[in-house]
């Protein structure tokens, strides 16, 4: 014990993180000693892969970006966090602080994201990943109080603008690129009024924070995307990124989409 | 003596950026005759060569510097419009023209600095799309607009309201934002052998976006619009009842319902661009997805509709004194 390290593993859920795994495994390699609270066996149930709630492989959430598919999947995946977030946010103490104004808003957003989310889901049909499942905790943390409702609120569309622009081009099938092109727009119309929200300048629903010197808007690539997801540590799955997409048409990231002040 | 391959001698953004280019011709961007045999045959001092001369003598191709020219000429009508609103045209007459609906501007917190914010972006479009290819093909400029809708001839037109109503002038607005939107989500498909390109042309498309869900919003906020025109920044419904328009203005209500109607509606040929009213999405009737029930409204704001050029054209020539096409 003196060697190594001692890792605490207190919930399924931790075992599938991609930090806690790595965690885990310099543990195992050190000599550690990995333990086992016991809320991780009685959260085992007989039907499922030993995690409660958790459903699907590591393989299952790695990304396939080399194709419209994977790429389907990707804006799956980000539907999924915005719809949960959402739904989660309209029971939330933070909502409950919003003038009736700001309830139209958020209550059009968890609309239009969990529409986006069955849309993906039909679409993509048997080649969809799994249901993607959420930190209940972590999404808490973040409905406790308008401010921080909002401030996530504006983090996630931004983020999901700046994801629908960098992935356009990734999209092979002109079918494939109108249907995401029709998404993005909402998203960004949801980006503004978020901000605008939030604004007292008559500027901030489109802020040089996001809008460069040559009126564009930001874009990210993929793994951009999902390592700031991942980072928010409101994702229980282990969604990842495996094949990325094709290198020859990758461009430069905009400046970072912002974490609001 | 060290050997050194070719590559290694090449500055490496313009090694990034012949890669792009190589990629962009095998997704079917035009290139020369030349370049495409000398990449088909492997030859990798030649085809480097070729791809150079291809890169910095590089033109669009037809269909894309067309997309580009079409874009430029609505962001400068939007440009221009914005200035003549603000006073700070190079046409004395628009200046003028906008003087009191100015004065209402200032007078709601946020309204000026909202709209200088959209200015400057329309004016930075402008320069971006010149710079990649795009031609003044019209020979617009500050004089080359009717913002009354009537093509400068036989007094104003019936968007002559705007420059005297805030509410209405924010209709206007939020029209020409949303027709950018449909625009440029109709042209995407013709930009997909350049990569580059339609991904300038995406975060052109979802700024335009911001704009016109801000407006929305200053419409409810601060100008008496039905809650049909949503806080979220979202299109609910199709034609005139999209809008939330509840002025028409007197000189031709007619006339401005109809350009609504063509804004928020099909385009000619409905397979391409269904109405803003539209429910179905690539096959999958959104009103009967499992978990997703929230009705008509929902569905219509979920998704926004492209609209084809001809359509667009039709739409905004009565503010172009010149024709278009």
């Amino acid at each position: 014990m003196s060697e190594g390290k001692e890792f605490v593993i207190s919930s399924g859920d931790q075992l599938l993180k991609a930090t806690t795994r790595r965690k885990f495994l310099a543990a195992m390699g050190m000599g550690g000693a990995i333990v086992f609270l016991p809320s991780v066996f009685t959260a085992c149930n007989s039907d499922d892969n030993g995690v409660t709630g958790v459903e699907g492989s590591a393989a299952q959430f790695k990304l396939d970006l080399s194709n419209d598919t994977g790429i389907l999947n990707y804006a799956y995946a980000l539907e999924q966090l915005e719809a949960a977030y959402y739904t989660a946010a309209l029971g939330s103490a933070g909502f409950a602080a919003l003038s009736a104004d700001e309830k139209e808003v958020l209550s059009d957003l968890q609309k239009h994201e969990v529409i986006h989310r069955e849309f993906f889901k039909t679409v993509l049909g048997s080649a969809a990943i799994p249901t993607i499942v959420f930190n209940t905790t972590t999404v808490g943390t973040l409905t406790a109080s308008r401010d921080v409702l909002l401030k996530t609120s504006q983090l996630l569309e931004d983020t999901g603008v700046s994801a629908y622009n960098g992935a356009g081009k990734y999209l092979t099938s002109a079918a494939n690129l109108l249907v995401a092109g029709k998404i993005v727009s909402v998203e960004a119309r949801h980006a503004a009024a978020i901000r605008d929200i939030r604004d007292t300048t008559g500027r901030l629903f489109a802020g040089d924070d996001v809008i460069d010197d040559a009126g564009l808007d930001v874009k990210a690539e993929p793994g951009t995307v999902l390592g700031n997801v991942v980072s928010l540590n409101v994702v229980s799955s282990p969604l990842s990124l495996g094949t990325p997409p094709n290198a020859a048409i990758k461009t430069a990231d905009s400046r970072p989409v912002p974490t609001p002040a | 003596m060290e050997n050194q391959t070719i590559i290694d001698t090449i500055d490496p953004e313009l090694v990034e950026r012949l890669a792009i280019r190589k990629a962009e011709i095998d997704r079917g961007s035009w290139a020369s005759p030349g370049i495409i045999a000398a990449l088909a045959i492997g030859s990798v001092p030649i085809a480097l060569a070729a791809l150079s001369t291809d890169l910095y003598g590089q033109a669009p191709s037809a269909d894309i510097k067309g997309v580009l020219d079409f874009a430029l000429a609505l962001e400068i009508f939007e440009d221009e419009f914005y200035k003549a609103v603000l006073g700070i045209s190079n046409s004395a007459a628009a200046n003028t023209a906008f003087a009191p609906v100015r004065a209402q501007a200032a007078a709601v917190p946020g309204a000026v600095a909202t709209l200088q914010q959209i200015e400057k972006h329309e004016k930075a479009h402008r320069a971006t799309l010149l710079t990649a290819g795009a031609t003044n093909v019209f020979n617009l400029n500050e004089t080359s607009f009717d913002f009354t809708g009537n093509r400068g001839v036989g007094g104003p037109g019936p968007f002559a309201k705007a420059t005297t109503d805030l509410a209405f002038l924010l209709e206007v607005a939020q029209a020409a934002e949303d027709t950018g939107v449909r625009a440029y989500k109709g042209q995407a498909a013709k930009l997909m052998t350049s990569p580059t390109t339609l991904e300038a042309a995406l975060r052109i498309h979802s700024v335009e976006a911001r704009h016109a869900s801000r407006i929305r919003r200053m419409r409810r906020l601060a100008a008496g619009a039905p809650t049909s025109v949503r806080l979220s920044g979202t299109v609910r419904g199709g034609e005139r009842a999209a809008a939330g328009a509840t002025d028409a203005g007197t000189i031709n209500p007619t006339a401005v319902f109809n350009a609504l109607d063509k804004t928020y509606g099909a385009g000619s040929n409905s397979t391409n661009a269904p109405s803003e009213s539209n429910t179905t999405q690539a096959g999958v009737n959104i009103l009967t997805l499992a978990n997703a029930n929230f009705g008509a409204d929902a569905a219509s704001e979920a998704f926004d509709e492209p609209l084809d050029r001809a359509d667009v054209i039709a739409l905004v020539q009565p503010f172009f004194i010149p024709p278009i096409s």
